[in-house]
C-alpha cells in the first residue's frame, strides 16, 4: 500500500494548479456575480486534456481512472476555480457511456467528453422523489423503433451550458414495482424539452434547473447500452458522482483555509500575528486535519474504483462524500471567522464560498442519506424506510 | 528541421523563502520548493514552437542535483523530445565559469546541435553570464535577450531587447540564443505530454563522462564563492508626502529620484 501518488498524477496537480491560479478566484466570482459561466477556463482546461483524463486513450483521452480526474477538480478547487459539472459530465456520463455504451455511442460521444468539448448534465432527482430513486416516474414508452419520454426533473446543474443531458426514466412496463431505470441522452434543444432557471442563494458561475420533458421523441440510439443494464450503469456512474463531489469539497476547504491561514498569519493588532492566538489557529488546525482525512478517503474510493471493486468503492465513496461535505463546512466556518468583519466583505471572496459550501452537505446525496447508507450497509442496522 | 538544445535549471520558487546555507554560503535547496525556473520555460516554449514550425528536435540539458529530474520531466512534460542531466555531488558551489564549461561539454554530447537556448538569467544566481560564456567557449554567436527568433534555414534572426532598446540582430547557425520575459507565454503540460514524459529518455552523465576531471569544478576551485551574506532586512516604513499643495511635484520628484519616471 502506498499513500504516496505517482509522479504523474503529482504532476498533474501541479500542472492544473498553475493553471487555476492563472484564472485565479477573482474570475470565477466575476462570473458569478454576473450571471456568466467560467467557459473559458472548462475551454482551456479541455483542451490541455484535463477533463478527459480518465476517457479512454482509444478515444482521445488520457486513459487515467478517477483518481487522476478527482486530482484535477480538487486543483482547480484548491485555486478557487473549481468546475462544477466536472462531477457530472466527464465523471458520471462519460464513465457510464464507456463502461455500458455501445461501440456507436461510445464513438460518437467518447471524443467529446476527452477534449471537453462535449457537456453533459445528469438529470436523475425528481420534485416528488428526492433521495427515493424508486418512485421516479419520468417514463419512456416505445413507439415504433424509438422512444417517447415524458417526466419532470429539478435540481439538474448546468443544462444552459450543456448539449444534451442523461435522463435517468424508467421503461413503461416497469412503471410499477422495484425500479428498473433507463438511461436516456436528450439533446437539450429536442422539441418538447424545456428547463427552467431556479433563483438560489448561491454565488455560483454554474446555475440549477427544473427540467420538463413532455412527448420527447427520441431514437432508439437515446438509450444508453441496453435496457436491462441500467441499473448497474447507475452504480457505476454515482460512485464517481461522489468522489468527484468529494474532491471538489476538499478543493473548496483547501482554498478558504489557505486564504484564512494567509490572512492570520500577517493581520496583526495586538504584537503578534492573530495566527499565534490558538483560539484562532485551532480551528484552522481541525480544518486542515479535516481535509486531509477527508481527502485520504476520496483516495482510497478512487483507488478501489480503479482497481473495478464498485462495491467496496461505493462505501468508501459514501464516506468520503460525507467527510468532506463536514470538512469544507468547517474549514470556511473558520476562514470567515478568522477574517473577522472581513469575512464577509465581498472583496475577500469567503461569504461567496459560505452557501457552496453548505450545498456540498445536501448533494448530490445528503449527509443524511449516507449515514443511512452506513447504518445500514456497512453496520448491519435495520431499515427504517 | 534544427536540432535545438534548451538549457533548463531547478531553482528555488520565487515564492518561498530562499536563503544560503550557513557553512559555505552555497544555495540552500532544502529551505524551499524547487521549480523549473520561469524563464526556462519560455526558452522550452520556444523552442517547442520552432520544432512545431520546422520539425527537428528539442533536448533539454540540466546541470544540477539528482532532485532536478523534477524540472526536466516538466520541461519533458511540455513536448520536448529528451533531456541529458549532468549530476554530480563535485559539482556542488560551481561557479559561472566552471559551470558553463560543463554545459559547453554536455552540449558537445549531441550530435549535430543547430540552436542552444537559454533563458536570459535564472532567477536564483542572477547572473545572466552563462549564456554568454558558454558562447564563447562553444565559439558559437550569441544573441542574447531575445523577445523574438525567427530561424530562416541556417540564419537566425533575433530582436534583441534591453533597458537600452531594440537591438535587431542576425546571425548563422549554429548559435547561442538567450530568451526574455517578452518572447513567449510558455504553455501548460497537457496530461498526454505528463504520462508521456516519464517513458522519454534522460541520459544522466557525470562530470568524469564529460573527460572534465572533478578538480576543475566545485567549490574549492570555483572563481567566485560568496564570502558574506546577511538576510534581507525587514521592510522599511515608506516615506510620507505631506501636500502643502506641491505634492504632485514633490511625488513626481521621488519617482525621478527612484529613475521610475
Amino acid at each position: 500500500m502506498s499513500f504516496t501518488e505517482s509522479e504523474e498524477r503529482q504532476a498533474l496537480r501541479k500542472a492544473v494548479a498553475e493553471l487555476g491560479r492563472k484564472y485565479g478566484h477573482e474570475y470565477t466570482l466575476k462570473a458569478a456575480r454576473s450571471g456568466g459561466h467560467t467557459t473559458e477556463l472548462w475551454n482551456e482546461a479541455g483542451e490541455l486534456g484535463y477533463l478527459g483524463v480518465s476517457v479512454p486513450e482509444e478515444f482521445g483521452g488520457g486513459g487515467g481512472g478517477i483518481g487522476d480526474l478527482a486530482a484535477v477538480c480538487e486543483e482547480l478547487g484548491a485555486t478557487g476555480t473549481g468546475l462544477l459539472q466536472m462531477v457530472v459530465s466527464p465523471a458520471i456520463c462519460a464513465t457510464i457511456i464507456a463502461r455500458f455504451g455501445t461501440p456507436e455511442q461510445k464513438s460518437r460521444w467518447l471524443p467529446g467528453f476527452a477534449d471537453g468539448t462535449l457537456r453533459m448534465a445528469f438529470a436523475i432527482t425528481e420534485p416528488d422523489a428526492g433521495s427515493n430513486a424508486h418512485r421516479l416516474t419520468t417514463t419512456a414508452r416505445r413507439v415504433g423503433d424509438g422512444w417517447v419520454l415524458n417526466g419532470r426533473k429539478v435540481y439538474i446543474s448546468c443544462v444552459d451550458e450543456s448539449q444534451s443531458v442523461m435522463v435517468v426514466g424508467r421503461t413503461e412496463d416497469a412503471k410499477t414495482g422495484k425500479l428498473k431505470p433507463a438511461l436516456f441522452v436528450v439533446p437539450t434543444d429536442a422539441p418538447g424539452f424545456e428547463f427552467q432557471r431556479i433563483e438560489m442563494d448561491v454565488i455560483a458561475p454554474d446555475s440549477q434547473f427544473q427540467v420538463f420533458i413532455d412527448d420527447v421523441h427520441l431514437p432508439a440510439e437515446a438509450l444508453v447500452g441496453s435496457e436491462d443494464a441500467a441499473l448497474m450503469q447507475l452504480f457505476a456512474g454515482l460512485n464517481p458522482e461522489r468522489i468527484m463531489a468529494s474532491a471538489y469539497a476538499v478543493g473548496m476547504g483547501r482554498f478558504a483555509l489557505d486564504k484564512a491561514v494567509e490572512y492570520a498569519k500577517t493581520r496583526t493588532v495586538w504584537k503578534e500575528p492573530i495566527g499565534a492566538h490558538q483560539a484562532v489557529a485551532h480551528p484552522l488546525a481541525k480544518a486542515k486535519v479535516e481535509l486531509e482525512l477527508a481527502k485520504l478517503m476520496t483516495q482510497k474510493a478512487a483507488a478501489l474504483y480503479d482497481s473495478g471493486d464498485d462495491m467496496a468503492a461505493g462505501e468508501a465513496a459514501n464516506m468520503a462524500k460525507y467527510a468532506a461535505g463536514e470538512a469544507v463546512v468547517n474549514a470556511v466556518d473558520a476562514a470567515v471567522q478568522t477574517h473577522g468583519g472581513n469575512g464577509l466583505a465581498s472583496e475577500y471572496g469567503l461569504g461567496a464560498l459560505v452557501a457552496a459550501s453548505r450545498l456540498t452537505r445536501i448533494a448530490p446525496v445528503s449527509r443524511e442519506m449516507i449515514l443511512n447508507f452506513v447504518a445500514q450497509f456497512s453496520l448491519g442496522l435495520p431499515k427504517s424506510y | 528541421m534544427p536540432n535545438i538544445v534548451v538549457l533548463v535549471k531547478q531553482v528555488p520558487d520565487t515564492y518561498s523563502e530562499r536563503r544560503l546555507s550557513d557553512s559555505d554560503h552555497t544555495l540552500d535547496r532544502d529551505s524551499a520548493d524547487a521549480v523549473l525556473d520561469e524563464i526556462n520555460e519560455r526558452a522550452v516554449e520556444e523552442a517547442l514552437l520552432i520544432k512545431e514550425a520546422q520539425g527537428g528536435e528539442v533536448t533539454v540539458l540540466s546541470v544540477g542535483p539528482d532532485r532536478a529530474t523534477e524540472a526536466i520531466r516538466k520541461a519533458l512534460s511540455m513536448g520536448a523530445d529528451k533531456a541529458v542531466h549532468v549530476s554530480d555531488p563535485a559539482l556542488h558551489g560551481s561557479c559561472v565559469i566552471q559551470t558553463s564549461k560543463v554545459i559547453a561539454a554536455a552540449v558537445g554530447k549531441v550530435d549535430g546541435v543547430d540552436l542552444v537556448i537559454a533563458g536570459n538569467e535564472a532567477t536564483d544566481g542572477r547572473s545572466g553570464a552563462v549564456p554568454a560564456i558558454l558562447a564563447e567557449l562553444l565559439g558559437y554567436p550569441q544573441l542574447t535577450h531575445a523577445r523574438k527568433v525567427v530561424i530562416e534555414g541556417t540564419t537566425i534572426k533575433v530582436t534583441r531587447e534591453t533597458d537600452e532598446g531594440l537591438t535587431h540582430l542576425e546571425a548563422s547557425l549554429p548559435a547561442v540564443v538567450s530568451v526574455g520575459e517578452k518572447i513567449n507565454e510558455p504553455r501548460y503540460p497537457s496530461f498526454k505530454g505528463i504520462m508521456a514524459a516519464k517513458k522519454k529518455p534522460v541520459e544522466t552523465l557525470t562530470v568524469a563522462d564529460l573527460g572534465i576531471d572533478a578538480g576543475e569544478v566545485g567549490l574549492a576551485s570555483a572563481t567566485s564563492t560568496v564570502v558574506e551574506a546577511a538576510p534581507k532586512p525587514p521592510r522599511a516604513a515608506g516615506q510620507k508626502v505631506e501636500d502643502e499643495g506641491d505634492g504632485g511635484a514633490k511625488i513626481a520628484e521621488y519617482l525621478v529620484g527612484q529613475k521610475l519616471i
